[in-house]
């Protein structure tokens, strides 16, 4: 069969059945690894190859499932040795034959991170020396399969394709409910995969022919029509010894009802046989693959979240700095739990798609970009939209980001669109075009849309289809531009009419300038949902807002029997009164507000501590409501905590409380445009090799309550890492967690490498296998039993 | 195979955990209770796998005299692995940004619901054993007294986690996702009862909060 065979899909293409099954079956023992066989016995693995190739297999599936630099470790045997050996054993047994060969490669085995630890680029890395083997070996083709994590069969993809030539297969490992092990969709699948290229796109083991087929049918309608669909499906499901159940002829009679759905090319996984194949070949003889009719949709995606673009779609304006004091503090200090704390409140109150902007001047936006991003899907499963023009600081994120994004933006000038739109067609990602370009925005409807043309033009030059193109009619400002809401809207009609586009605004742009913007925020995007818009760009914490695109919902039936609007406002109470400003009376000044906020952070009470600081800030200096107010507070709730007259719970709740008054304070700080004077600066981390964090973000919440500046490393952090973050910031203090025997070691070089650099700053160390003696052999300054005990570490440290 | 979640959750082991045995929640921590519950139970995907396997399955010669102790007179053994899946994890990450208090305690919860999981597995399995007539001891895990955690390795590869039930190892032998569980259990033709690792050989003996008090953890 010729390689290109593979693609026409005018006949069935007929792929091979389980290599380990068979391995075993022919005397591999349990511990042996499978893929050093092409090594230790050449001649059996030949001989399963052969046996499939004389089935029917138009393509053999190279022994090098688990072939990678991780599994290899330790055997003796390098990567380009088994793969080389590997690929030459089904070739020779292709020889007569003539069947094709294809590097195969499974999961490495160890979760990237954050599920895990194994960081993106060395998976990249690992796939990437797989498949130069693969290559220089002669492979047809890479077959990435049994795939259950998207981040890292992205990271296969992207090392097959930036590391060879060869055409890529993509196959994941779905569970009966439509779920890979790590949560991602089908959905998910299809369009992150179809976005990042690949050739053919599949399903294999984990499930029988009739337990995938609806999943095959899900996956054939959302993958282009011309993009060959195969399935190699396990014989039924697992016995507990670990066989299965079904006969090769089952598995035939079963794998008929394929047959409509579209593919093109069929195998078998776990439990198949030779003889599975040879059914299979002879039950579909005389067919021909299906049509497939795919829908075409516009989707944004995470793993676990598909987000389909079909009526109005709320993204969360709030992680941009223009205009936000907070935000670019936290930003320039690379404080990313604010940013993200924004992510999920948006998520809450109704956000579909994040925004996510950090242009500030002086800042490194591309190392900043990737940084943040690689946080937010960390703790949201909202997609992501990249807001930068900057083409470095979009590729760094771009590549990273786990699913299907949107790139906000490119505008008309052709500068532009040759820098950024191939960063889309290789990332995969949808992208917003701006109707202006390197004249500025046009006056009327018509040359707008002459520009969203041009956009959508060359889009599809580079390989983006219309419904990955989101148009922005660009809202301007009605208190400069009066008539100009008029052309935005009337732009907007055309281009989704004409060009098959999606559109976007920001709407919160309209009311600049003037009173009162909500009524003219609000008004504007009900005015530009009647006209088509699709994603709204907007403030989600604003009521109103949300309630205009809920009613909308509603009005225009996409809403069903009024559910989620019924379950949003079924317990609200719209407050009507109107305040005249000048009429508002401080009522904050009396000094029973700070008896409050000191009794809020006692009682835990996260509201009331916010309210009142919020009305104690009014008349008390920032810093002043700290020292004075909530660092006592804290003090008594935490000598409670040392008596046992107070639970672990009872603090964290008081500690949760006093954060929620301190962002108040640190928004007063940041409003007042003066530098907040922190009490010090304390790096901490839970040191390499260690994931279990919870312990050391209780001590930074304290910490930070405490008025100072915490750096946080996360978990899994490299000795390198605390070292030069301490150069960096010049930290006196630094606290390092962790809760395994074996990863009090990693502890111990940290400190070693701290000393190594002569570096003049302190160590407190802290978790659960940790003794006073212990921290002081190890190297440490301070052995800080709990949150509590850090605190007093730092106020001696620092003097406060 | 899919394992279903306890229907009550053991909210008492849940405050032990949390240090904070005999204390009744007031009303803000009750709300911040079922929050965490109502997140957790949304997130996780409850999994595990398990084979009747030969003593000779695992290298047991250099896995400690804890599990030696433990395995005594056994002839066979059942390796078991059970996890909550990686949405747990995910959840956890955002609930701790959200709210300190209620991010470490949605952790405890999520490690009673994952023993609480185990324990259910655990008796599906003991019906099955004397279904056989055979005997089985409790559950012994990597890391206890001095069975070494890189006893992870063989345990996980002897039942294929990765594939069965989508948990890996970091290269430090910790499993990912976090709220996993393995575990050995003895069989035997005659009762067995096991022993527990005790605290003779835990790492834990000179900090231990349980120790202090006089009591253990296993009490």
């Amino acid at each position: 069969m010729q390689c290109n065979e593979l693609f026409d899909r005018r006949q069935f293409v007929f792929l091979d059945g389980a290599m380990g099954t068979q391995l075993t079956a022919r005397g591999l023992q349990p511990g042996q690894m499978p893929e050093l066989a092409a090594l230790t016995c050449p001649e059996i693995l030949t001989a399963i190859h052969r046996d499939y190739a004389n089935a029917g297999a138009d393509l053999l599936l190279a022994n090098t499932f688990g072939a990678n630099p991780r599994k290899l470790a330790g055997t003796g045997h390098t990567v380009e040795e088994v793969i080389t050996a590997s690929i030459a054993c089904a070739r020779t047994a292709a020889g007569q034959t003539g069947s094709l060969v294809a590097l195969d490669i499974g999961p490495i085995g160890e979760l990237l991170a954050p599920a895990g630890s194994l960081a993106f680029e060395d998976a990249v890395t690992q796939f990437a020396q797989m498949v130069e083997a693969g290559t220089n070996a002669g492979a047809d083709l890479v077959f990435l399969e049994t795939m259950t994590d998207l981040y890292e069969l992205k990271a296969g993809i992207l090392a097959a394709k930036e590391h060879s030539n060869l055409p890529v297969f993509a196959s994941m490992s779905f569970e009966a409910n439509g779920r890979t092990f790590t949560g991602c969709t089908v959905e998910s699948f299809a369009a992150t995969a179809v976005g990042l290229g690949v050739d053919a796109i599949g399903i294999n083991c984990s499930l029988g022919p009739a337990e995938i087929l609806p999943l095959i049918q899900r996956l054939c309608r959302l993958v282009p029509a011309g993009l060959p669909v195969f399935v190699k499906a396990n014989a039924g499901l697992p016995n507990p010894d670990g066989s299965y159940n079904l006969t090769p002829a089952d598995f035939a009679q079963e794998m008929l009802a394929y047959l409509p759905t579209g593919i093109s090319m069929a195998g078998g996984c776990c439990g198949t046989t030779p003889q599975t194949i040879r059914l299979l070949r002879q039950a579909f003889a005389g067919h021909t693959p299906a049509q497939k009719i795919p829908l075409r949709r516009s989707v944004l995606c995470t793993p676990v979240r598909c987000v389909e673009v079909d009526g109005i779609t709320v993204v969360g304006e709030r992680i941009n700095p223009t205009g936000k004091k907070r935000l670019q503090q936290a930003l320039r200090t690379g404080d990313t739990a604010y940013p993200a704390s924004q992510a999920v409140a948006q998520a809450e109150v109704g956000a579909q798609v994040l925004d996510v902007n950090v242009g500030l001047p002086g800042i490194d936006e591309a190392a900043t970009l990737e940084h943040l991003v690689r946080e937010l899907q960390s703790i949201t499963d909202l997609p992501l939209q990249l807001d930068s023009s900057n083409p470095e600081a979009l590729a760094r994120a771009l590549r990273i980001y786990n699913g299907k994004p949107i790139v906000n933006s490119v505008n008309g000038e052709q500068k532009t669109l040759d820098a950024i739109l191939p960063l889309c067609k290789k990332y995969g990602a949808a992208v917003v075009g701006l109707t202006m370009d390197e004249h500025g925005i046009p006056k009327t409807a018509a040359e707008r849309v002459a520009i969203a043309r041009h956009i959508t033009g060359e889009a599809g030059r580079y390989g983006i289809p219309p419904e990955d193109v989101y148009i922005d009619c660009l809202t301007l400002t009605a208190s400069a531009q009066q008539e100009g809401a008029a052309e935005t809207l009337k732009a907007l009609t055309i281009c989704k009419r004409e060009l098959g586009v999606r559109t976007v605004l920001g709407v919160s742009n309209i009311s600049f300038g003037l009173p009162c913007r909500g009524y003219l925020n609000a008004t504007f995007l009900t005015m530009a949902m009647a006209a088509g818009l699709d994603l709204a760009i907007i403030n989600p914490n604003t009521p109103d807002m949300m309630g205009a695109v809920r009613a909308f919902r509603v009005l225009t039936g996409s809403d069903r029997g009024s559910t989620d609007y019924i379950r949003a406002y079924a317990d609200v109470q719209i407050q009507t009164t109107q305040t005249v400003k000048t009429a508002t009376v401080a009522t904050s000044a009396q000094p029973e507000g700070e008896h409050t906020l000191a009794d809020a952070v006692r009682c835990g009470l996260k509201a009331e501590a916010r309210a009142a600081a919020k009305a104690a800030l009014a008349n008390t200096a920032p810093l002043d409501l700290v020292n004075q107010v909530l660092i006592p507070a804290l003090d008594a709730v935490g000598n409670g905590f040392e008596k046992g007259s107070i639970f672990l719970p009872q603090l964290l709740q008081s500690a949760s409380a006093a954060q929620a008054a301190f962002e108040e304070v640190k928004s007063a700080i940041a409003a007042s445009g003066t530098q907040g004077e922190s009490r010090g600066r304390i790096v901490i981390a839970t040191v390499k090799g260690d994931v279990h964090d919870i312990g050391k973000n209780i001590v930074r919440v304290i910490l930070e309550n405490y008025g100072y500046e915490v750096i946080d490393l996360g978990r899994d952090v490299p000795p390198e890492t605390v070292v030069e973050t301490v150069r960096r910031t010049g930290a006196p203090l630094v606290g390092l967690s962790a809760l395994m025997t074996t990863t009090v070691p990693a502890m111990q070089d940290t400190i070693a490498a701290l000393h190594a650099a002569g570096l003049p700053c302190q160590v407190m160390v802290g978790g659960a296998v940790l003794t006073p003696d212990y921290a002081r052999q190890i190297g440490a300054d301070f052995y800080a039993k709990d949150a509590k005990a850090a605190a007093d570490i730092a106020k001696q440290v620092f003097h406060t | 195979m899919q394992l279903s979640l306890p229907k009550q959750l053991d909210t008492k082991t849940v405050l032990r955990y949390l240090g904070a045995s005999g204390w009744t929640p007031d009303d803000a921590m009750a709300q911040l209770f079922t929050k965490a519950e109502t997140d957790l139970r949304a997130a996780a995907t409850p999994r595990g796998i398990w084979r009747q396997l030969p003593l000779s399955a695992l290298p047991l010669d250099t896995a400690g005299t804890d599990l030696a102790r433990h395995l005594a007179g056994c002839n066979g053994m059942v390796l078991m692995a059970a996890t909550l899946g990686s949405g747990v994890d995910a959840a956890l990450r955002r609930l701790c940004l959200q709210d300190i208090a209620l991010g470490a305690v949605a952790d405890a919860m999520a490690s009673v619901l994952l023993e609480q999981v185990c324990d259910a597995l655990e008796a599906a399995i003991r019906t099955e054993i004397t279904g056989q007539g055979l005997y089985m001891t409790g559950r012994y895990s990597p890391g206890y007294g001095d069975c070494p955690l890189t006893l992870q390795k063989d345990l996980c590869l002897a039942l294929d986690t990765v594939r069965g039930i989508g948990v890996c190892l970091t290269p430090d032998c910790l499993m990912t996702p976090r709220k996993s569980v393995t575990a050995i259990l003895g069989i035997a033709a005659h009762p067995v009862t096991g022993a527990r690792a005790g605290c003779a050989t835990c790492a834990l003996r000179q900090t231990c909060a349980y120790r202090k008090k006089g009591t253990t953890c296993a009490m």
